[in-house]
């Protein structure tokens, strides 16, 4: 915990200082408000942890939320399949977008950052084309899971979000499988020479990737109680910033899925916070912008320290 | 780990904060809970929302004692998942009343029917919310705003006016998923139906000018005899004649808009556009904080959707 006490002190000033602006600020339906909107960008931001700590980046996350979400709705509304059913599919979909980029960038041996690229534009694509472009409605049969009356307050995609953050930080330092992902980003080629192949690892991490992402579209589809191919355009980077925020770094080998998910938490803190001030829309991004990189430089002054 | 590191972070966290309080401190705190009217709306990028945010701001400075405003925005035409956050994040704040202007026609209404039942008034402006669905949900929600369909089919009766029957001409849809984007295509159809003329293309390029430069300019490659182009919203329409213009056909094509932002004025008074049509954004907010009133004045008063003007400006109306 300790290693994140720059991050925690972070996020307590904001919720202080939005508190002092606002005194409704710090009321329970205001933090239910919270917990409902961040499952997804969770989901994502556990995903590209996992991605960035062995060096690679993707960046096709946000479209194949939306591809995922769609595939949800319509064969929810279309072919009259079950929410279970439905979501089967889209893991399996999401799967399936991670284990293409995942090969080709390997394997072929192209940044992952252009392959995930040209998946970025593809999944949008095939998003467009199996909901021919229109919103798909679905209803309370899906909107129940981001209700917060159903369990203690909180939302069911909630309480999955948080088991798959508690999950992802196991995976990572608990298990061979996370340190091996650590070694594939601090050094690739110490890995290959100490007799290890490390493609399986690469390309898996990309397959759990595009499953999270299924994750995401299940909870953004229910926040929406509909598929809207046009969801989260521009999600990934938001992710993207909420692991550098919690301290993973770009070039691999650093990082943590807890600290991504308080990078998550003040994103959120932020962006609500803004917006119980109706603060216009120039100054709330000039605000987020110097947020996010304060909250990255203090993260990374204090690692300096704490190597120090 | 040190105390003194903990210090030093602290420190600069204060800097931070009190730099932001400089930004934000002034008009919001120690108000005893007045009247307080949420707004909210779709991209401040573009300036037809720009435009309805200070219509709302001049309407509330009218009556500064009669309620509070609290503008939000979202970043882009199609950030639907920001804009539902927005709902509930207005909600958890507890204010009386929500005005919005949904970035599209289904999705909203969960969120919307949440805020209902916290008590909330809510009133849809702009963009009209899918009436089948609503009367499904069983909610009520009163509409303000203009009539896309007929709004459109004028506009489009000014180009088929130009041209003559079995011309050519390209159509660029705004996002399809909204209902306004559906309308404004169907009223330009109408229009060039009646005409006999044939719309040969129609792709979206979701509100935006840059999509619709690329769009527009791969269309008339394909097209290079089309004498007219349909354009669901100003930002298009500009996009589309940076793309004429490139090719160097202006006198032979002509361009029709949607929202008269200032951009699109000055290019109707220099005839490079034909025409577009005006919403009055300005007024369109606060005709619904007006109805929002209305109702917390009167939680039994019954409002009829009231539809809002559209005019028509060509160049003879400048």
């Amino acid at each position: 915990m300790t290693k994140h006490l720059s991050l925690l002190l972070a996020l307590f000033l904001l919720i202080l200082f939005f508190s002092l602006l606002n005194p409704l600020f710090f009321s329970m339906p205001t933090i239910q408000a919270i917990g409902n909107q961040i499952p997804d960008l969770t989901f994502l931001a556990v995903a590209l942890t996992l991605v960035m700590i062995t060096g690679g980046i993707d960046l096709s996350v946000g479209s194949v939320l939306a591809l995922c979400s769609s595939i949800i709705g319509v064969h929810m509304i279309s072919n009259g399949a079950s929410l279970s059913e439905a979501f089967l599919i889209s893991l399996f979909g999401g799967a399936l977008c991670g284990l293409i980029t995942g090969t080709i960038t390997t394997l072929g041996k192209i940044p992952s950052f252009i392959v995930t690229l040209g998946m970025l534009e593809c999944a949008r694509g095939v998003a467009y084309l199996v909901t021919d472009s229109q919103t798909v409605y679905i209803g309370s049969e899906v909107g129940v899971l981001a209700e917060s009356t159903v369990f203690l307050g909180v939302s069911p995609m909630f309480i999955l979000a948080i088991v798959i953050v508690v999950l992802g930080q196991l995976l990572l330092s608990r298990t061979v499988y996370g340190r091996y992902l650590v070694a594939i980003g601090t050094n690739l080629d110490a890995v290959r020479l100490s007799g290890i192949n490390p493609t399986p690892y690469q390309i898996s991490v990309f397959i759990i990737s595009g499953t999270l992402c299924a994750f995401a579209a299940l909870s953004l589809t229910a926040r929406l109680a509909s598929s809207d191919p046009n969801a989260a355009i521009g999600l990934e980077l938001s992710a993207i910033a909420a692991a550098v925020i919690g301290g993973t770094s770009l070039m691999g080998g650093r990082g943590s899925v807890i600290g991504s998910f308080i990078g998550v938490l003040i994103i959120a803190v932020l962006q609500t916070g803004l917006a119980s001030l109706g603060i216009d829309e120039p100054t709330k991004r000039i605000i987020t912008g110097a947020v996010i990189v304060f909250a990255a430089l203090m993260d990374f002054w204090r690692t300096k320290q704490l190597r120090a | 780990m040190s105390w003194t590191a903990t210090l030093t972070s602290l420190k600069k966290v204060f800097t931070l904060l009190s730099a932001l309080f400089l930004f934000s401190c002034g008009d919001t705190s120690d108000s005893e809970r007045g009247i307080r009217v949420a707004l909210v709306m779709k991209s401040l990028a573009n300036e037809f929302f720009a435009t309805m945010a200070k219509g709302a701001e001049a309407h509330q400075q009218k009556m500064p004692d009669r309620y509070e405003l609290i503008i939000n925005g979202i970043k882009d035409e199609r950030d639907l998942s920001r804009q539902v956050a927005i709902v509930d994040e207005m909600v958890a704040l507890r204010v009386d009343a929500i005005v919005i202007a949904p970035a599209d026609s289904k999705a909203l209404i969960p969120a919307l029917k949440r805020a209902k039942g916290a008590g909330i008034v809510v009133i849809n402006i702009d963009n009209k919310l899918d009436q089948e669905l609503l009367a499904e949900e069983e909610v009520k929600i009163p509409f303000v705003g203009p009539n896309n369909l007929t709004g459109a089919q004028r506009v489009g009766a000014v180009l088929a006016d130009n041209l003559s029957p079995s011309d050519q001409v390209l159509m660029l849809e705004g996002t399809r998923t909204s209902f306004n984007a559906q309308q404004r295509a169907r009223g330009f159809e109408l229009a060039m139906n009646e005409a006999a003329i044939e719309i040969v293309d129609s792709q979206s390029a979701n509100w935006e000018m840059r999509e619709a430069n690329i769009i527009t300019a791969s269309m008339l490659t394909r097209y290079p005899d089309v004498k007219g182009i349909l354009a669901a919203n100003d930002s298009m329409a500009m996009g589309a004649l940076a793309a004429v213009k490139t090719i160097g056909k202006l006198d032979a094509i002509q361009i029709v808009g949607f929202d008269n932002i200032s951009a699109v004025n000055q290019a109707v008074t220099a005839g490079e556009i034909l025409a577009t049509a005006d919403q009055h954004a300005d007024k369109l907010a606060a005709y619904g904080i007006d109805y929002a009133l209305t109702l917390l004045a009167d939680e039994n008063a019954i409002l009829e959707d009231r539809e809002t003007p559209v005019d028509l400006v060509t160049a003879k109306d400048i």
